[in-house]
């Protein structure tokens, strides 16, 4: 994936930073609006060459329904998840097996790896230690048998991953590949 | 033994000492109204200077002196680290690069850091906050990005001429009051022009409020992003 113009990133940063400057104001007075385009404008010229590399591609219809689809997914995801290690305090025999796996991903660019590591870290019992390329390094609450009878390191590797990144990367991919 | 006998005489100091103050505050009455020139504040806020926020109106307005002076201490404190530290040849020494987690975050959060310390700066006036938590807020930003890179400095030259000038930005605010309305720090925009008068509590109003917030909290981020770059920064040997 090449980098996009500085144009197009520029004109990416100044619409995120102005939509969350309609957050922070909650309000749609004029006034307001003037104030929050010139900040925006500032801020996104000091920091549009850090903040985004793929520029406008980012706001692709497709990609922004994929993103708002996620939502759900990852918030069903997340009590699941919560209720799962509820369970496990709760439980009188502590069911717990905790491992490091490592695990592969598809995607390439660092934000969807950053977000994929965060959607790791707060979902079912799983926390990621490191990112190293295109490996990952994950704490498990509790290893499951495949993962743990693996004779080799791609089958390991290849259950882990098969269990804890594909179900974000269906959706990751396509919102930051 | 020594420091058995300094430890009890330290508690015992400190208790008589403890005693002493509450003592001194047991005369104050508690949830009683006792404001002398806090209600003329409270009461002439918004038709003096046009703010909605009492406490900025106070701070920039009623007593800008203090505020200028504040501004002042900073920039002493900037300078004097500067002053210290000066002189050796002194770079970055950092040698782990974050995990691509931290630098990614950091990148993608201090935009948005940045647009919030603007946020709390230019509604100085209306809600609660101003130019200090503002620049302090922007000065975070560039905190994240020194502690998340290894290599990442700050653009010196262009941080070092716009603290500068923003601090002459503050004074000149002043004279131009002096030589509208007879005093420094003289409200002119609200006072003279009368600018805002009619739309009280909303973005546009509050007198000099807001561009002198602007200054401050420009002058606040650049010069607290400037001593966190000379305090990382470490000697090299040649």
């Amino acid at each position: 994936m090449e980098e996009a113009s500085p144009a197009s990133k520029f004109a990416y940063t100044f619409i995120v930073l102005f939509v969350v400057w309609l957050f922070f104001t909650a309000s749609l007075d004029p006034q307001e609006l003037a104030m929050g385009a010139i900040m925006s404008l500032v801020v996104a010229a000091l920091t549009y060459d850090v903040f985004t590399k793929a520029g406008l591609r980012n706001l692709h219809p497709k990609r922004v329904a994929y993103a708002i689809a996620y939502i759900p997914y990852f918030l069903w995801a997340m009590i699941m998840a919560n209720l799962d290690v509820a369970y496990r305090v709760l439980h009188p025999a502590r069911p717990i097996r905790p491992g490091i796996v490592k695990c592969k991903t598809v995607l390439n660019s660092d934000t969807g790896k950053l977000a994929l590591a965060n959607s790791i870290t707060l979902t079912p019992g799983t926390i990621t230690l490191d990112v190293d390329g295109d490996e990952y390094f994950i704490h498990w609450i509790w290893v499951p048998d495949e993962v743990l009878r693996a004779k080799e390191e791609s089958e390991h590797v290849e259950h882990a991953s098969e269990a804890i990144t594909k179900p974000f990367e269906k959706f990751l991919r396509v919102i930051f590949e | 033994m020594v420091s058995v006998l300094k430890r009890g005489l330290a508690i015992i100091t400190l208790l008589i000492i403890g005693y002493w103050l509450a003592q001194g505050l047991a005369g104050v009455p508690f949830g009683q109204d006792k404001m002398l020139v806090g209600q003329y504040y409270l009461d002439h806020v918004k038709q003096q200077t046009g703010a909605v926020n009492a406490v900025t109106a106070i701070v920039v307005n009623y007593r800008g002196f203090d505020t200028l002076g504040e501004v002042t201490v900073l920039f002493i404190a900037s300078t004097g680290v500067a002053a210290l530290l000066w002189g050796k040849r002194r770079k970055r020494t950092a040698k782990t690069e974050g995990s691509i987690v931290l630098t990614t975050g950091t990148r993608l959060l201090a935009p948005f850091v940045m647009l919030f310390g603007a946020y709390i700066f230019i509604h100085g006036h209306l809600t609660p906050g101003g130019g200090f938590p503002g620049g302090a807020t922007i000065a975070t930003a560039f905190l994240l990005m020194y502690m998340a890179f290894t290599v990442y400095e700050i653009p010196h030259r262009a941080f070092e001429k716009t603290e500068g000038l923003v601090g002459m930005g503050y004074v000149i605010v002043g004279l131009i009051g002096l030589a509208i309305g007879g005093y420094f720090l003289f409200d002119w925009i609200w006072q003279t022009w009368g600018w805002g008068h009619n739309n009280i509590g909303r973005l546009f109003s509050g007198g000099f409020i807001p561009v002198i917030y602007t200054i401050i909290g420009i002058k606040v981020g650049t010069e607290l992003s400037g001593i966190i770059d000379n305090m990382l920064k470490e000697e090299v040997s040649e």
